[in-house]
């Protein structure tokens, strides 16, 4: 037989796995989806109104994370860049400051989700870098910290 | 274009200084081992998320982190077959000579041009955000090179394509 | 408020160090296979004496005070007990090592004497921590692992007043607070908040910051009734058993890998931004009081200029790039604004002040300096100044 091929190391219980990084969802993946499609249209009725600050913080409040619910990740992801593309440039600070420290460290965590995807590069340039910059300003270096060690990932 | 040069170059500056907080750690896999662990990939929980930072399509930067070393892989901007050419000799020539910069990677990571790898030796010798400066001047400076040698190139091409026409003008 | 002292012992990294009980000598690493003692002759730290033993890096090392016994703990998987004895030949006392059987099979990466100094803990990446006590009857060390439910490598330990609960930081995101109660060591302890009847290896606690984050840090309050961890997605979590009570401090600077209490509403916290900062509380909560380091006022004040705005110096060569189309490197500035001019490995408590509480901390860091704060020295405007600079 090919011991020589077997990986041990897969077979070892005592290693930790992706999953046990971090505390799952609570709430199961199809809920998860119609909460996400609901906010994206609340977002969407919230800044027809004008109101970017609140429009932000409902597409922030409790993200879909973790595996299973990649539909739902992606529509708010959607619903975040579609808010900060209809930001003007002189009003992001003033959108910042109105975000707790959890939607901060969310946002950022959009932020580099959305310039990972390919494809996105035109937004890129443009929204997200400038809302990066904005946002290391007010929430500093462990905001980005934050979005590296939180298994969580949006 | 310029002007989105700067966010992007403060964005790697920023996601690079908060890397860069790596500290001693000997392998739990191997007894008596101690490497870095983006590279070797042993445990999971050890490995932290990678960022992208992209200004557009033809412009990355790839950071993997973890908790003693970092991986930083970038995508230079390559416009036409010309500039691929001339971008690959150029890296090329570099991580041949690894060993004299450090912190370069003698094998870019998958999907990019170049990589560097460093680790927390690095950092205990080498001051952190002077580490930081020097990638970001190396970007910098990479795209000016290719440009360069691009007109260099192009205006050695149309010097020897004239010397040798001017034989049949006659 | 006097100003810190600061002592450049070497050009290497400090990797950890302790004093002994009166202050007047220092053991410390400098990243290698040795710890050097120094003694205090005038202002400076001279080295006199170099312990030799181990194989590999030392990554951790205490001194126990009354006993005045060194404990190091190295990535060669051992632990020595160094005691000074009269030696014969020249009339000298050297330290003379004791070998301890660790029994694990990774690097050992934390040790601290308890507080009866009769045992001592060491963290290790075989996923254990051993409690090694005295055996009178064979002369050596004993150990004892806990192991359950440690998932990855223990970053630090730290132990209760009663030298019976331990509280340990681990890189499964975890801190826990483990019961090490040894039966013919310890007297049995009085209940306190953490529980009751507590034998060995029961877990009176396991508690983890929401970010997740691998947990360098952990500390238990002068009265041991209050557990904070620093954990590595640069937050301060300070957690109240009775309650329980949890509070999350979130930073916008680094991580913390070190920290300290230094009263029952004060701690000292330090680790990748180079400079102690300050944090105080109470049950009702807890925030960020302001740094130690305030160099920054007094002489970079024109250098940071606002929060927020990038460090000048690169905005200054993006601008030359911009303009002018040519990047020099005449505006880089080398050194940092903080005294420390790399991450600081270790704070530890140094004088105790009149009301019992800790007066002065020392720190050492990745920049071989060793420096000794006074922590009534607070001062909160160079902080934000600070973070702008590191922002760069």
């Amino acid at each position: 037989m090919s011991f020589r091929k077997i990986d041990i190391d897969a077979f070892d219980e005592d290693v930790l796995q992706e999953s046990e990084l971090y505390d799952p969802d609570p709430r199961d993946p199809t809920q998860v989806l119609a909460d996400a499609k609901q906010k994206q249209s609340t977002v969407r009725s919230t800044l027809s109104r004008g109101d970017i600050s609140g429009a932000l913080n409902i597409a922030l409040d409790s993200p879909p994370y973790g595996p299973n619910v990649d539909e739902a990740k992606n529509i708010a992801l959607q619903t975040v860049v579609s808010v900060l593309n209809s930001t003007k440039a002189t009003e992001i600070p003033n959108v910042l400051k109105s975000l707790s420290e959890d939607a901060q460290d969310t946002l950022m965590k959009y932020i580099y989700k959305g310039m990972g995807m390919p494809g996105w590069g035109d937004v890129s340039g443009s929204v997200l870098l400038a809302w990066h910059e904005k946002l290391t300003e007010v929430a500093g270096t462990g905001c980005i910290v934050r979005v590296m060690s939180d298994r969580r990932t949006v | 274009m310029s002007n989105s040069l700067r966010p992007y170059l403060s964005a790697v500056r920023s996601t690079l200084t908060a890397a860069l907080t790596l500290q001693n750690f000997s392998s739990q896999v191997v007894e008596r081992h101690n490497k870095p662990e983006v590279e070797a990939r042993g445990s999971k929980e050890v490995l932290l998320n990678s960022l992208t930072i992209s200004r557009n399509e033809s412009e990355r930067v790839l950071i993997e982190p973890s908790i003693n070393s970092i991986r930083m892989s970038i995508k230079i901007k390559q416009a036409d077959e010309i500039e691929n050419i001339l971008c690959h000799k150029f890296t090329r020539f570099m991580m041949q000579r690894a060993e004299n910069f450090i912190v370069l990677r003698r094998k870019p990571v998958p999907g990019y041009d170049i990589s560097f790898l460093i680790t927390n030796v690095h950092s205990e010798t080498m001051l952190k955000h002077k580490i930081v400066d020097f990638i970001i001047q190396f970007m910098e400076e990479v795209d000016k090179e290719i440009s360069e040698m691009k007109l260099t190139l192009n205006a050695r091409a149309r010097t020897v394509a004239e010397s040798y026409l001017m034989a049949f003008d006659s | 408020m006097s100003a810190p002292e600061v002592y450049s012992i070497a050009q290497a990294p400090i990797t950890c160090h302790t004093f002994n009980a009166d202050r007047s000598q220092l053991a410390l690493s400098l990243n290698d296979n040795n710890i050097n003692i120094y003694t205090k002759q005038g202002k400076e730290w001279q080295v006199t004496e170099t312990l030799s033993e181990h194989d590999k890096a030392i990554t951790s090392v205490d001194w126990a005070p009354r006993t005045n016994c060194i404990v190091t703990a190295s990535q060669d998987r051992n632990a020595y007990v160094w005691s000074q004895s009269l030696d014969p030949n020249t009339g000298r006392m050297v330290w003379k090592p004791t070998l301890v059987l660790l029994r694990i099979n990774r690097a050992a990466t934390f040790v601290r004497w308890s507080p009866n100094e009769d045992k001592f803990a060491v963290a290790s990446g075989a996923r254990t921590i051993a409690i090694c006590s005295f055996d009178p009857e064979n002369n050596w060390w004993v150990a004892r692992h806990l192991k359950k439910p440690i998932r990855s490598t223990v970053l630090s330990v730290d132990w209760h007043p009663n030298n019976v609960l331990l509280a340990a930081g681990s890189a499964d995101m975890k801190a826990r607070v483990f019961s090490a109660y040894i039966k013919d060591v310890d007297k049995r302890p009085a209940p306190t908040v953490w529980g009751e009847k507590l034998p060995f290896n029961t877990v009176c606690g396991e508690y983890a910051s929401l970010t997740g984050g691998w947990v360098h840090a952990v500390g238990f309050s002068p009265s041991g009734d209050t557990l904070a961890f620093a954990s590595h997605d640069s937050s301060i979590t300070i957690v109240y058993p009775g309650g329980p009570m949890v509070y999350t401090i979130r930073l916008q600077s680094l991580p913390h890998v070190t920290l300290t209490w230094t009263a029952e509403d004060t701690l000292v916290a330090a680790g990748h931004d180079c400079q102690p900062i300050v944090y105080s509380g109470g049950p009702g909560g807890w925030s960020l009081a302001g740094t130690l380091d305030d160099s920054a006022t007094k002489t970079g004040a024109t250098r940071v200029g606002t929060v927020g705005r990038l460090n000048t110096a690169a905005f200054n060569a993006f601008r030359n790039a911009d303009t002018r189309g040519h990047t020099s490197e005449t505006v880089t500035d080398t050194e940092l604004h903080t005294i420390h001019q790399n991450t600081i490995t270790s704070v530890r408590p140094h004088e105790v002040g009149a009301g019992g509480s800790v007066a002065r901390v020392s720190t050492s860091g990745v920049d071989g300096k060793l420096v000794i704060w006074n922590v009534s020295a607070v001062s909160v405007g160079g902080l934000a100044g600070r973070l702008g600079a590191m922002r760069m």
